[in-house]
Order: structure tokens, then sequence, then C-alpha cells
């Protein structure tokens, strides 16, 4: 179905004006009200750096724009593998596995993502972390080794702190992607299952080859906007001084004061992340032939 | 139908056994814990954070962005009076030294739960931290003095002029700065922040009457904001000793940076980096 773009009307040429005035007097505002020293050549150099050896490195900002990557793209991985699986539990027929579920997103959703991430970093990652004996691989393994998990994750003495926070992330978002696979199983209407059952097919059968893949279309859009949470939701755990593009920003702007540039520098890349992200969502859309053209 | 049945028995009766037999592997892990029937002082040399240093070949610290205690130059390194001190530590021990940078707020709670080893941030010594950590003997002793906006607080010139109900004080978040500012302004009102940028920004925007911070920081700020920044009285108010912070119980490692700190006060070599840091502003090109 093609929406066609319509005529202009005077409503609209009213709400422009209405719009343009309000931004001008916050930019007129801004400039001359706030009394604030820009420098915005200090910036770049915080981007990238002159190595030793002469070549360029990534500076404080790169690295940190990096790291927040990282963060990002494994925290939606994890978090959809336990979203899904406790999609699943929350559609399952045993009683156990949906009360599980059930506790499950009771719990993620119902507690503030800060104090969820305190909880996981102090409390719970402790126990957890040394049981993989990742930091001891990544500290004493080969070089190869080594440099893949720096290359993946973070160097061998950050190594714990990141992996805690992939993991607050991931249980976070895999609350919030339970509810959208659940959503997607139990829209499909119930005469699918019947004429599957009708069929021979045993429970697990019917799950896989007739209900997943009509539900998989109905849940690619909300996935997708819940990816693009978790862009914005890694911010959060610089408070566990993890060092990603918030933490870095703060601590360059605790040596040098540049506050309102760094700012603006970092909305304008997390904004990059995530409306890249929401690009490549349509064309996802438009592909399964479920986005509106 | 029965072949259903019986293949689904099969994988029943598997998932049990091999459930039960990881419950018995993860019992049988923790009964054999290697650390039951050594001698105690053996258990406690082990244990001390200087030997299992010396045997990782790794001494972590913790620190916070402070300007000029630890702060990033533009090249990304740590540079400041603490990194100098953890460095040479870090080299007199015989191992490398790995920064961990921390939210301040949050740096006790970190030690205690293993995130670095030591604590070589500024941090100052007070009985309410002794609880909850060790400290060293002193290696460097700081005061609060107080920077403040130029219009607002127009004509403040001690400290009763800003214990009124009127005034407004900002201060870092979890600092002796912010109980300085609870103890001798106790009537004044009291914003904390996280970093000290955000204070710094609300006391250049007008919205609060001045900034408590351990010298030099004060003066740095009014120094480079003349216009609108002044220093009401040019000395500190208060005196606090700063030492290393380790985690509790270990007094091999208390043992050993004590006598680190004495012989480092002994050669001169504190002092002279104390002046570097604290007595001047050469080392602010670095920074951006």
């Amino acid at each position: 179905m093609r929406f066609s773009p319509g005529k202009l009307t005077r409503f609209d040429f009213v709400l422009a004006a209405l719009l343009a005035a309000g931004m001008i007097y916050g930019a007129l505002r801004i400039t001359t009200g706030l009394d604030y020293p820009w420098n915005w050549q200090a910036i770049p150099q915080f981007f990238f750096r002159r190595d030793s050896t002469g070549g360029w490195g990534p500076n404080l900002l790169m690295q940190g724009f990096i790291n927040t990557i990282r963060l990002s793209v494994w925290g939606a991985l994890l978090g959809s593998l336990f979203g899904f699986a406790m999609g699943l539990a929350r559609t399952s027929r045993s009683p156990f596995l949906r009360l599980l579920g059930f506790l499950y997103v009771g719990m993620i959703r119902n507690i503030p993502s800060l104090v969820l991430i305190f909880i996981f970093y102090f409390f719970i990652g402790d126990q957890l972390m040394p049981v993989l004996r990742l930091s001891e691989i990544a500290a004493y393994g080969p070089v190869p080794v080594r440099k893949l998990l720096e290359f993946l994750f973070a160097p061998a003495h950050l190594l714990t702190p990141f992996l805690s926070g992939v993991m607050a992330l991931a249980l976070l978002e895999g609350a919030y992607i339970t509810e959208i696979v659940r959503a997607a199983i139990q829209s499909i209407a119930r005469g699918q299952w019947e004429a599957a059952s009708s069929l021979g097919l045993s429970r697990n059968q019917q799950l896989w080859y007739v209900v997943l893949p009509q539900a998989l279309p109905r849940i690619l859009p909300p996935l997708a906007g819940q990816f693009i949470s978790t862009i914005k939701d890694s911010a959060i755990v610089s408070v566990v001084s993890i060092q990603e593009l918030t933490f870095q920003g703060l601590e360059v702007m605790a040596a040098t004061h540049l506050s309102l540039e760094i700012w603006t520098t970092i909305t304008l890349l997390y904004f990059l992340l995530t409306f890249g992200c929401s690009l490549a969502v349509r064309q996802m859309e438009l592909r399964t032939g479920k986005g509106w053209a | 139908m029965e072949d259903l049945m019986a293949k689904r028995c099969i994988w029943m009766n598997c998932g049990t056994a091999l459930g039960l037999l990881l419950a018995a592997a993860l019992i049988g892990g923790l009964a054999a814990n290697p650390s039951w029937g050594k001698e105690l002082r053996q258990e406690l040399v082990e244990q001390s954070m200087v030997e299992q240093v010396l045997r990782k070949g790794v001494l972590r610290v913790g620190m916070s962005t402070f300007v000029p205690w630890a702060m990033h130059d533009k090249q990304g390194n740590l540079i400041g009076f603490e990194i100098d001190v953890a460095r040479r530590l870090a080299k007199d021990m015989g191992v490398k030294v790995e920064f961990v940078p921390t939210k301040w707020s949050g740096i006790i709670p970190a030690l205690l739960t293993g995130k670095f080893d030591i604590i070589i941030g500024g941090m100052g010594i007070l009985p309410e931290r002794n609880k909850k950590v060790n400290f060293t003997i002193p290696y460097d002793s700081s005061g609060m003095s107080i920077v403040a906006h130029q219009q607002v607080a127009a004509g403040f010139a001690s400290l009763e002029d800003l214990n009124k109900e009127e005034v407004t004080v900002v201060a870092r978040l979890g600092t002796t700065a912010a109980e300085a500012a609870r103890k001798h302004l106790p009537k004044a009102r009291v914003l904390l922040f996280d970093d000290e940028s955000q204070a710094i920004q609300e006391l250049l925007n007008g919205k609060a009457h001045a900034f408590i911070s351990s010298r030099p920081t004060p003066a740095h700020l009014a120094a480079r904001h003349p216009g609108k920044l002044f220093l009401p009285f040019p000395e500190p108010f208060t005196r606090e000793p700063i030492g290393f912070a380790l985690r509790k119980g270990d007094v091999d490692s208390l043992n050993f940076l004590n006598n680190w700190i004495l012989l480092a006060e002994a050669d001169g070599w504190l002092k002279e980096r104390r002046d570097y840091w604290f007595g001047g502003t050469s080392w602010e090109d670095l920074l951006k």
C-alpha cells in the first residue's frame, strides 16, 4: 500500500512557521544566554592520536565508541538468546517453564536498570566470572587468543567488568525480548496449531515447522527497536566504570572542562549508531515484505 | 505410538542421570577445597596483596580522574601525581602497573569486591572509610579550599558568609569536600555531583555560590576564569592526610607500603613530585 505525498495545506505552513520560530528562539537563547567559551578545535584530537611509531591510533573517545559498539553487539546477541529461550518457556506446556519465564520477566522489568546493573556488577558478577576463567586466559594464554579476546571484548585487566556489563545488559534486554517473542507466538491463530496437530505433528514440530516461521516476521520490527534501546542502555553501564563512550567522555571532560562540546559530540555519536541501526532495520522490514513502502 | 513413548522415556532418563551427575560433580568440586589444612600464618602470607601481585606480575591500581592527581592527557595516557606514585611503586616492586579508572563514588566497593588491588587516588583518611578499608601512613596531605562566583557570591570573604540558608555550595559526591561542606557549612544547601566538571559547570552557570574542593583545584579554577570566579580566602580551611587504601586484614602489604612511603619521603622524591604537580601549572599544556 503506498501513501500518496498529499497536498500542502495552510495548516502545514502555519505549523512549519511555528516550529521554525521555536527553533530559532532556542538557538538564540543557547548562543547568547549560555555564556560558555566554546572550543571545538580541541575535540578532534581526542578521537585519534599519533602513536610512538608515527602511525595513528584511537584515542579516548574513539576507544569509548568502539567499546560501546562491542557492548551493544554482545548485549543484543546474548539478550536475544535469553529472550528467545524465555519466550519459548513462557509459551510452553510445562507450568514450571512458564513460571520460570514469568519470574524472569517480572524481576527484571520491575527493577530500575541502574539498580540492576549495580547489583549485578558488585554482587553477582564476582561470583560468576571466576568460574569462566576468561580473565586468566586473557592474561596468560597464547598471544593469538589474547589478541582475539582483546579485539572481541576488552583488554585483559578490564575483561571481567566488561563481561559483567554485557551480562547485565543481556539480562535487561532479554526480559523485553521475551515479551516480544511471547506476543508474536501468541498472536498466531489457534487454528494454525490445531491444523498442524491434526496433520499428526508433535507439539515441538508444530512449533518449529508451522508457528515459528509465521511468528518470526512479527518479532523482527519490535526486536530491532529493542536493539536500538540496547545501544542507548549501554550508556548506563558507565556508572560501574566500564570504559564505554559516556565514561570516556566524562573522563575527558574532567581533565579539560570542555563539557558542552563533549556532550554534543557524544550525543551525535549515539545518534549515528541508533540511526544507522534504524536504517538497517528499515531495509530488513522492506525485504521481509512486512514494511510499508 | 509406543516408539515415540519409548524415545521420550530414554531422553527423560538420560536427562535425569546427567542432571544428577552434574550436581555430584559440583558438590565434589566444592568439597575438594585445597586451602583446608594449612597453617594460618602461611595462609596469610599467601593471601596478602603484595604476594599475589608479585605472583601475577601486575599491580592493578584503582583511581579516579581528579585534576591534577590523575587525569588523561591529549594522547589518552594517564598522567598526574598519583600516577607517578603508582608507577614508581610498581617499578620498585618489579611488576607492571595497570590503572583501572573508576567512578569515585563507587571506588571503595570496587576495591572490596576485588576489581583492583589498591586505591592510589588521593583518598583522604577518614574514620568512616577506615571502617571498611585499611589505610597506609600518609604520603601527602591536602586541605579544602573554596572558589566562588564573582557576581552570585559578591563580597563573601569568610566561611560564615557561606554558612547561610540561601547559599548553595557544590562539591563532588563521596569526597572529603562533601564531608567538609556538611561539617563546616551545615546551614548552606549542598549539591553533590558525580564528576568535578559537572560541579564546576554548575558554578560557572551561576546556579551555585561556591565550589569546595581540595587544593590546588580552586586556585587553578580562579586563575582560569578570572572574570567569573574568585577565591574568598586563599588558605585551605582543613587539613587531611592522604594514604593508600587496601582491603582489610592484610598486615604484610601494609608493612611493605608503609616502608615504601617512608623511603620515598626520605629521599625527597615525593616532595619533588608534589612541587611539580601542585606547586605550578606547567603541566596544563599536556591536557588539551
